[in-house]
């Protein structure tokens, strides 16, 4: 098992020093004029100098590669626009020229908003895919399956930035049923969080539950009939408990990967819910930059969602062979 | 001709094909349902110039503020439901006062071109580099399979909002105007950048099993040539996966083509488009949801019945998937 963690982690590590690399290559290499993007479209021809020269453009691509790197591991010092300079602490993602903060301070301050709307959307998500998925399984074939069937193609075609208004026009502001969606921090007031996530985390976990549902019933119904099963099965273990303990640990493989991806895309940032829900988040955030042209937030957004979809699809290897002794060994 | 036996590909020759691929989707009463909307969006697609003659307005014209007693002075339609009424079959656009009807009509025109060229791009290049690299094997194959993990690490539609705005700075002179036929340029170049890339991994874990098949090893014994061995004897053998492939991407590049204009980095005005619809109906459905009911329900049966047919192509050409 150790060595498959060091390989796992080794790879992970790969992975995200490329990431990195092509990031900065897409962002700071291929447009037009980095730092006009960088300054955005009110920016005079000074101030785009000025962030010329603070960004290193004028230095060759593998030395501000490199300063970028050292700013991520050990923290960096930046010249704002007026001239002013601040410390920017690891892991420095850069700066961002339009809110004058280092955009690893401007990302964490949307951080908990993103986290809650994962955690809630993830508990949705695994109780409705696991859920369906576990029922159409049992009942294959039946009514009850094709009627699941259905609604789990639902889930998979529906955009949320149409289901996401519906549902805030009937729950909300029809009937009331429903506060109007917003964050406030848990600490503050756990029922106020809850009541206000609510209607966002249904909403996101019924939409991402579709293909989690259809992967665990096929999953199912493929362990279903392996002879270990059967084996229990005849030897007197009743049907459901059969399944419950044998057959769900054999199909969990597939799915823990799928939710490790899942939790990791969730947390880079929601965009469509969190603008639906006009909840700020970093998925937000980073729509905002995009619009306003903010080039290092929106760098420093997309890294570090990948970290996330990293990370997580790391853990969920990791989880997986710790489940089932052939993967570690293969 | 390339033997096939235990793969689940039964397309590879006509003979193969006893009922034709076509007839097995008519048979299946959903695949025959989802295949009439698609081919009726088709139509509807290709006939807009004249469905909108006949029916006597166009996508861009003001109406609601060219002639009286349509919208309110808040720029609501007057009539009940979005205006909707026999001159306006759909209602109105609030504010603007465009007709809804021909701009859902129209907006399924530039859905489906971005989807379909999107979709013919990426299958191409997926189909290149997954041949290529599962026959290939060796270095070009472990290269392939850490680029697709640094490429999927990526957010995806964080990446396309990010890089729509780039590849236009690199088209455009800044200050200068889009012409329409760059922005449909760049949303295709932007999904085409990242779509091939999932096709590209399951046709070389396909590729690779069938590499190692007596039929191409025969073929390669006999003294083929490479070209020989990837056209004719492994080419016809994902042709399945190929299709079903294009039919789950057209979908897919039709729901994030719609995200990107809602985001407002996608199609601008005034060419008809559902995603901006859906935008513009969300500022205003707490007071006429009409608006934002009708491209998202148009989304909605575009997306099923896409889906649906891609299930049904599915299971037309894979005798086994019918029965998980």
């Amino acid at each position: 098992m150790l060595s498959f963690v060091l390989r796992r982690t080794a790879q992970a590590l790969a992975v995200l020093v490329a990431v990195s690399a092509a990031a900065f290559a897409l962002f700071y290499a291929a447009p037009a004029d980095p730092a006009r993007a960088a300054c955005g479209p009110r920016c005079d021809s000074g101030q785009v100098a000025a962030v010329r020269q603070s960004m290193g453009l004028d230095q060759p691509l593998a030395a501000q590669y490199t300063d970028y790197l050292t700013g991520v591991l050990a923290g960096r010092d930046i010249d704002d626009v007026d001239g002013s300079t601040i410390h920017c602490d690891a892991p420095c993602l850069g700066y961002s020229y339009r809110l004058h903060q280092p955009v690893s301070e401007a990302l964490a301050d949307h951080l908990p908003v993103t986290f809650s709307l994962t955690a809630g959307a993830l508990a949705v998500l695994l109780v409705l895919g696991l859920g369906t998925g576990f029922v159409s399984a049992l009942r294959h074939g039946r009514r009850t399956d094709r009627l699941l069937s259905g609604f789990t193609l639902v889930g998979a075609s529906v955009q949320i930035y149409f289901l996401g208004y519906i549902a805030q026009w009937v729950l909300v502001y029809s009937t009331g049923l429903l506060p109007l969606p917003s964050y406030t921090p848990p600490a503050e007031d756990p029922a106020a969080w809850a009541g206000g996530m609510l209607l966002p985390w249904l909403v996101l976990g019924f939409v991402n539950s579709a293909v989690f549902a259809r992967l665990s019933r096929s999953q199912l119904l493929e362990t279903m009939n392996e002879e270990y099963v059967r084996t229990a099965r005849a030897k007197g273990l009743g049907r459901l408990r059969a399944h419950l303990k044998y057959t769900s640990r054999g199909a969990a493989g597939p799915l823990v990967q799928l939710l490790g991806l899942e939790a990791g895309a969730l947390l880079g940032g929601a965009v469509i819910t969190e603008t639906v829900f006009g909840l700020n988040g970093v998925g937000r955030f980073a729509a905002q930059a995009v619009a306003g042209q903010d080039l290092p937030a929106v760098v420093g957004a997309v890294l570090l969602a990948a970290c996330f979809v990293v990370l997580f699809v790391a853990l969920a290897d990791l989880a997986v062979a710790w489940l089932d002794p052939r993967v570690r060994l293969s | 001709m390339a033997v096939v036996d235990a793969v689940p590909v039964p397309a590879a020759g006509p003979a193969a094909a006893a009922p034709g691929p076509l007839r097995r989707i008519l048979r299946d009463r959903v695949g025959a349902a989802a295949l009439t909307v698609v081919v009726l969006f088709l139509l509807l697609a290709a006939g807009a110039p004249l469905i909108a003659a006949l029916y006597g307005r166009n996508p861009v014209e003001h109406y609601g503020q060219n002639a009286p007693g349509l919208l309110s002075d808040g720029g609501l339609p007057m009539l009940p439901n979005g205006g909707i009424s026999g001159d306006f079959w759909f209602g109105l656009e609030p504010g603007l006062g465009r007709d809804v009807f021909t701009q859902l009509l129209y907006g399924i025109r530039t859905s489906l071109l971005i989807a379909f060229a999107a979709a013919t791009v990426t299958t191409a290049l997926g189909v290149l580099a997954g041949v290529a690299v599962g026959y290939l094997g060796g270095i070009a194959d472990r290269l392939f399979g850490f680029l697709a993990n640094v490429l999927l690490a990526f957010p995806t539609l964080l990446l396309l909002l990010a890089l729509s705005p780039i590849i236009q700075s690199r088209l455009v002179d800044p200050g200068a105007a889009e012409p329409e036929w760059m922005q449909f340029l760049v949303l295709i170049l932007v999904f085409s950048a990242f779509g091939w890339i999932p096709l590209a991994l399951s046709l070389r874990a396909t590729v690779r099993s069938l590499r190692e098949r007596d039929f191409v090893q025969s073929a390669r014994a006999q003294g083929a040539s490479r070209f020989h061995v990837v056209v004719h004897e492994l080419l016809p053998n994902v042709r399945s996966q190929l299709l079903v492939h294009a039919t789950m991407a057209v979908p897919t590049y039709v729901a994030s083509e719609a995200a990107l204009s809602f985001l407002g980095v996608g199609i601008t005005e005034p060419v008809p488009d559902w995603g901006r619809m859906i935008s513009r109906g969300s500022e205003v459905f707490q007071a006429d949801p009409t608006y934002l009911v009708f491209p998202g329900v148009a989304l909605l049966l575009f997306v099923i019945a896409f889906n649906l047919l891609g299930d049904a192509v599915r299971d037309a050409l894979d005798p086994r998937s019918g029965t998980r």
